[in-house]
């Protein structure tokens, strides 16, 4: 299933390129960080995101779509990426939320100073809801 | 209960159709560095993915998730998969667009390599 050419890869992009040295395997999520809002006043979904630093852990903060309030989904840990194995620099970020009725993974991605987040939930209630994705758009 | 407003159903739930994900799934960038194609196939019930990484890496086989877009099922218009390769997990998150399958591997290392934690997005035609 992989080769071992001094590091073990499952596809091209794992090698770090031209014989680069990685850079120790910490990405910081520094560009990332802030309040990020929906670009959608109407939105159904995840309304506020904050992204921030606690005590040297990177955690994720969301927000439902809620009446009268947004829905704090409350802080959970987050892992951030880099756009490459010798990068060292965030650009994107996962979570999970599980609710106990509700799964809710987070993907989201930063670029031109947007961030895409898709949302894949999966429910366990027993509800008969369908497991929904969702693609939302935040600016900060 | 719920966590946001969409998470409301409007209608009874339908089961989701996978269909509209299934096929062999090829890379539009032929420089890609990432994942080379991909099958989705529906068997005994569940949705089975198998990558292959570039240069013509077989991943193998493991289980892939459906979605709809909402709370009231039908068609699927996403997924979610994962490989656990023990040096390395990659989260494979795909949807829908028009046709075209945009698959985002969020990957993890676990060895003592020093790589760095990545991001990596490619779109895909159906064969």
């Amino acid at each position: 299933m992989t080769y071992n050419f001094g590091m073990r890869y499952v596809r091209a992009e794992d090698r770090p390129p031209n014989g680069d040295t990685p850079p120790g395997g910490h990405v910081d999520p520094a560009p990332m960080l802030g309040v990020w809002f929906a670009t959608d006043k109407q939105s159904a979904g995840v309304v506020k995101l904050e992204l921030a630093e606690r005590d040297g852990a990177f955690v994720v903060r969301a927000f439902g779509s809620g009446t009268p309030d947004p829905l704090d989904w409350g802080e959970v840990p987050a892992v951030a990426y880099a756009k490459s194995v010798v990068s060292g620099e965030g650009m994107a970020v996962s979570a999970a939320y599980d609710f106990g009725f509700l799964e809710s993974l987070l993907a989201a991605y930063t670029k031109g100073g947007i961030l895409v987040l898709d949302t894949f939930n999966t429910f366990k209630d027993g509800s008969g809801r369908s497991a929904y994705f969702s693609r939302e758009f935040f600016h900060r | 209960m719920s966590s946001r407003l969409s998470d409301r159903p409007r209608d009874r739930a339908e089961p989701i159709d996978p269909a509209p994900l299934l096929g062999e799934w090829t890379n539009y960038d032929v420089a890609s560095r990432n994942i080379a194609s991909l099958t989705v196939e529906q068997r005994g019930g569940e949705v089975i993915l198998r990558v292959c990484g570039v240069p013509n890496v077989d991943w193998g086989e493991t289980t892939a998730f459906p979605f709809a877009l909402t709370v009231a099922g039908g068609e699927a218009v996403a997924f979610k998969a994962a490989y656990d390769f023990g040096f390395l997990r990659v989260a494979i998150l795909a949807y829908l667009n028009k046709r075209l399958l945009v698959v985002d591997a969020y990957s993890t290392f676990h060895d003592d390599s020093g790589r760095s934690s990545y991001f990596v997005r490619d779109h895909f035609y159906l064969r």
